[in-house]
């Protein structure tokens, strides 16, 4: 109580008996988070704007007798007439470490019943993305613990890198296993006292999901022990379409938060395409010009400004951004989907068929990239997968070819057995993330040959045994991978004693 | 023809710049505008003379500072205001005074989209948004 009575007091020596200069315009109409307000003479482009009620907007159109601006909040309580204030700041959020393990609106509002945030800092929601001579190149490695992808399509700290594919093929799996796989490798990092160990913080944005998926979301986060090094940002269907377009700027204040302060941090955004739709459907009742797909002309723009925001800092840490966007029916070509192509980094296209064939995750490695390339790789990595793309490639194509029924040479037929054990071996349950060393492991064991006696159908099951033997019988093995992460003589035949002991112990 | 939303504004607006003289609103010329739509009768009338008249209202709300008050003001006291705001403005601006009892104590001024809030009321929602 005593604390309220000084928090009254102070505000009380605050105000002065000088009257206080507002600049006001009354509401003209409000339509679907959109109200278009009279006067506001002074107002600026994208300025926080007070409606009555609590409920805050940003100025989008300046037009020469009215403003457009977006409502952000309850709109149910405005009406024709109120008087609406300019505030003479722009939309912040709060930032910093007590936002994590917390569920918050757009707005940076708590969402979890967990009581207020105890946040001291705000960052501007909308923000000019660090210019070239602060940007340092993409070189340290992201472990999504997915081998797939972490030794053919590798993602580095401050990359961004586009998770596309049609609905129900896994995009938010693979964004969730990466998460739980930094949250893993920061209990193990924080827990060995390495000073030179840089955790990595995650923050997800839903944009216009169910409520029940984001619910999901947040218990497989809490049963996997993640969520305490993660922020949720929600802005689900039933929000407003102006929360839905701010919320991936909200979460990307926060991200640059960390990154600003020398710290790693990773969002991702599920997803763009309905973020595209919302800003659509803002864009529209505000009456600018649409184009293609009804799209307005800004918005290549709207994601290009958002994601440029990702980035790795010289002397400072790195935001990784991880866009989602949602395909119909495989085209890659529409709209929204090249441009957030042309925009990232690379891509992980999932497609469906391989999603049905039981190939999960389903990552086409023929439509999938990383600019970065192996940059963000460790030596050992590349060193037991650096030809794997390309033999995966090699056998997609020959397995086209062998549908034919045609008699095929020993040679063609040796990689198509090995290509059919390397796509068994990247099978991969949803949030289980594999460490990197265990995934060295055992692409040593495929390098050097150790699946060819095993049957096809077997693989699963033999990588299953040779991760339960590593991971109780090899710890130290596992522990010299991570810290050298290379593979240097002494370590490869470390390595080939303990693949021969499996071997020995293995029975299909 | 003024069929569009855009046209009915930009139409309202010409009406607009014809009702100043010399860059002050004129009721002359507003009368004669008046006159010109009654006898033309444009498409849309109703929403041209909306529009119109909003415009001269925003004008006319620039020329004058509305005070409301809670408590007694006195000319004196209006035309301190009038002549301090004809002085920040750099525009001739007429004081008019406006009961307002929810304002408890002081005085709120209002000079087109400007408002100068020195109430108790204001004062107190101040407050109450700071704690």
């Amino acid at each position: 109580m005593s604390t309220v009575l000084d928090q009254i007091e102070q505000q009380i020596a605050k105000l002065s008996s000088k009257a206080v200069k507002k600049n006001t315009g009354n509401i003209r109409t409000v339509a679907d988070g959109v109200a278009k307000v009279d006067g506001l003479s002074d107002v600026m482009y994208n300025e926080m704007v007070q409606f009555p009620g609590g409920a805050i907007g940003i100025a989008l159109n300046l037009e020469e007798d009215e403003v457009g601006c977006i409502v952000l909040g309850d709109v149910s309580m405005l009406k024709e007439g109120d008087e609406v204030q300019t505030t003479g700041k722009l939309l912040s959020v709060p930032v910093g470490r007590a936002l994590l393990g917390r569920a918050l609106d757009a707005l940076g509002n708590p969402v979890d019943g967990k009581g207020p945030l105890a946040a001291t800092e705000t960052y501007p929601v909308e923000k000019i993305a660090p210019g070239i001579i602060v940007r340092k190149s993409v070189s340290q490695p992201l472990f999504t613990g997915i081998m797939a992808i972490d030794s053919m399509i590798p993602i580095g700290r401050g990359q961004r890198e586009l998770i596309i594919g049609d609905r129900g093929t896994g995009k938010t799996a693979i964004c969730i296993d990466t998460i739980i796989n930094q949250a893993k490798i920061n209990k193990v990092g924080l827990a060995s006292g390495d000073p030179k160990f840089r955790p990595v913080y995650s923050i997800y944005v839903a944009i216009g999901q169910k409520n029940s998926n984001i619910v999901r979301t947040m218990s497989a986060l809490e049963a996997a022990g993640a969520l305490e090094f993660t922020i949720i940002v929600a802005a689900p269907a039933a929000d407003n379409p102006a929360n839905q377009y701010i919320a991936p700027f909200s979460g990307a204040a926060m991200g640059e938060w960390f990154m600003e302060n020398g710290m790693d941090a990773l969002i991702v955004y599920d997803d763009l395409s309905k973020h595209a739709v919302a800003y659509r459907q803002i864009s529209l009742i505000l009456k600018r010009p649409s184009g293609r797909e009804a799209y307005p002309g800004d918005v290549f723009y709207l994601h290009s400004r958002l994601l440029e925001r990702a980035a790795r800092l010289d002397g400072k840490g790195s935001l990784t951004a991880l866009p989602i966007i949602e395909t119909q029916a495989g085209d890659v070509a529409a709209y929204i989907p090249t441009n957030v192509i042309s925009i990232t980094d690379g891509q992980i296209f999932l497609e469906t068929d391989l999603f049905n064939q039981g190939i999960r995750p389903a990552v086409s490695v023929g439509l999938s990239v990383s600019r970065v390339g192996s940059a963000a790789q460790i030596k050992a990595t590349k060193q037991v997968g650096g030809k794997l793309k390309g033999e995966l490639a090699q056998f997609r194509e020959l397995a086209a070819f062998a549908q034919f029924g045609s008699d095929l040479d020993a040679k063609t037929k040796a990689q198509l057995e090995r290509g059919a054990r390397i796509v068994e071996l990247f099978k991969q349950p949803a949030f289980s993330p594999v460490p990197i060393e265990l995934q060295v492991a055992i692409l040593f064991a495929m390098q050097k040959n150790f699946f060819d006696a095993i049957d096809a159908k077997q693989v699963v099951a033999a990588a299953a045994a040779i991760k339960d033997f590593f991971t109780t019988r090899k710890d130290a093995l596992l522990t010299e991978i991570r810290t050298k992460a290379a593979l240097d003589k002494d370590l490869e035949a470390k390595l080939q004693a303990a693949c021969d002991e499996w071997k020995a112990t293995f029975t299909a | 023809m003024a069929s569009g939303k855009k046209q009915i504004q930009l139409l309202a607006r010409q009406f607009f710049k014809l009702s100043l003289e010399e860059g002050v609103l004129s009721a002359a010329r507003v009368g004669g505008v008046l006159e010109y739509i009654a006898r033309h009768r444009p498409a849309n009338t109703v929403a041209v003379l909306k529009a119109y008249q909003r415009l001269i209202a925003a004008e006319f709300a620039r020329g004058q500072a509305v005070v409301e008050h809670a408590g007694a003001v006195n000319e004196a006291l209006l035309a301190t205001i009038a002549a301090a705001m004809t002085r920040k403005y750099r525009r001739p601006i007429s004081a008019v005074a406006q009961p307002n009892p929810s304002l408890l104590a002081g005085l709120r001024v209002r000079v087109g989209d400007d408002t100068y809030e020195s109430s108790v009321a204001g004062q107190l929602a101040q407050l109450a948004a700071a704690v």
